[in-house]
């Protein structure tokens, strides 16, 4: 493996002299601040995020409503929901299709919405949420990752909106 | 479920995502040691999925489903995490796994916490 060098210790990496990024065979540690990383980078990292709590989602719901919908038909609809949301965003994230980033965009925006909201009912109204959602008080269950992750992706899609299409190398993602 | 192998497998995870998250921290990308380390944390995952599965009593778990659903979404994150490490070159590869090992740290807890709970 070629990257065994890159793990070594004690190479001096002054912040204002910067490796060249960009070709895929250099495993010459880079620097992610790179505006080229800003596009692709932290999109890597979002879909990973995304990814997992899609999975982990649309596992939960559909445990919930196969064994035991009945209990609460309205939590576990959130469940599934949600899942979906997660899925939306991860689809948006991880394509370069002209739709990817408006639907990435819906994706974040909906789910900030929703662990807004659903986290405040959960809060105010116990009776109508007596069975835990991931949204369900602002995401506590999942170490607050359900509301701070919509913020990140609206944040990453923010800084990167002049760019206009993703480029075109980072396709084989 | 194995008590002894939950909480190493945890403490594995953790030390992983330290060590990752030390690493993206240097700027740097997840490095060759990081990467085995990984591999090797999902396998012995998968080891303990299969003695749980093998353990399993008709009182415990008391929740089989989600237990069951636990035992094989946990062996998903670290190759997600790898994958990832190594298609990205950069300190945001180390982030990517350092996530991943978190999440399976966490979700060794969940797991054993279920196994508890019905014993």
């Amino acid at each position: 493996m070629t990257v065994e060098h890159s793990g070594g210790t004690g190479t001096p990496e002054p912040a204002t002299v910067r490796p060249a990024a960009g070709d895929p065979t250099d495993t010459a540690p880079t620097d992610g601040a790179q505006p080229e990383d800003l596009n692709k980078g932290p999109r890597r990292v979002l879909a990973t995020l995304y990814g997992i709590f899609a999975l982990a989602a649309v596992s939960r719901a559909g445990v919930q409503i196969s064994t035991r919908f009945d209990d609460a038909p309205l939590a576990y609809s959130l469940s599934l929901l949600s899942g979906l949301v997660y899925v939306a965003a991860t689809v948006g994230l991880t394509t370069t299709r002209s739709w990817s980033r408006p639907l990435a965009w819906t994706a974040c925006a909906v789910e900030l919405v929703g662990v807004l909201v659903i986290g405040t009912l959960s809060l105010l109204d116990k009776a109508a949420f007596p069975h835990d959602t991931v949204w369900s008080r602002f995401g506590s269950g999942y170490l607050f990752i359900p509301v701070i992750l919509p913020l990140l992706g609206l944040g990453w899609l923010f800084a990167t909106r002049h760019r206009g299409e993703v480029p075109t190398q980072v396709a084989e993602s | 479920m194995i008590t002894p192998l939950a909480m190493t497998l945890l403490g594995i995870g953790l030390l992983l995502a330290a060590w990752t998250g030390l690493q993206a921290y240097r700027r740097r990308p997840a490095n060759a040691p990081q990467i085995v380390t990984a591999i090797a944390l999902t396998a012995a995952l998968a080891v303990q999925s299969v003695i749980g599965w093998f353990r399993m009593t008709a009182d415990i778990p008391h929740d089989r489903v989600t237990f069951i659903a636990y035992s094989i979404g946990i062996l998903l994150p670290l190759p997600l995490g790898i994958w990832v490490a190594r298609l990205e070159r950069t300190r945001w590869g180390s982030i990517a796994l350092c996530f991943t090992a978190v999440v399976v740290a966490v979700m060794t807890l969940r797991l054993h916490q279920l196994w508890q709970a019905g014993s």
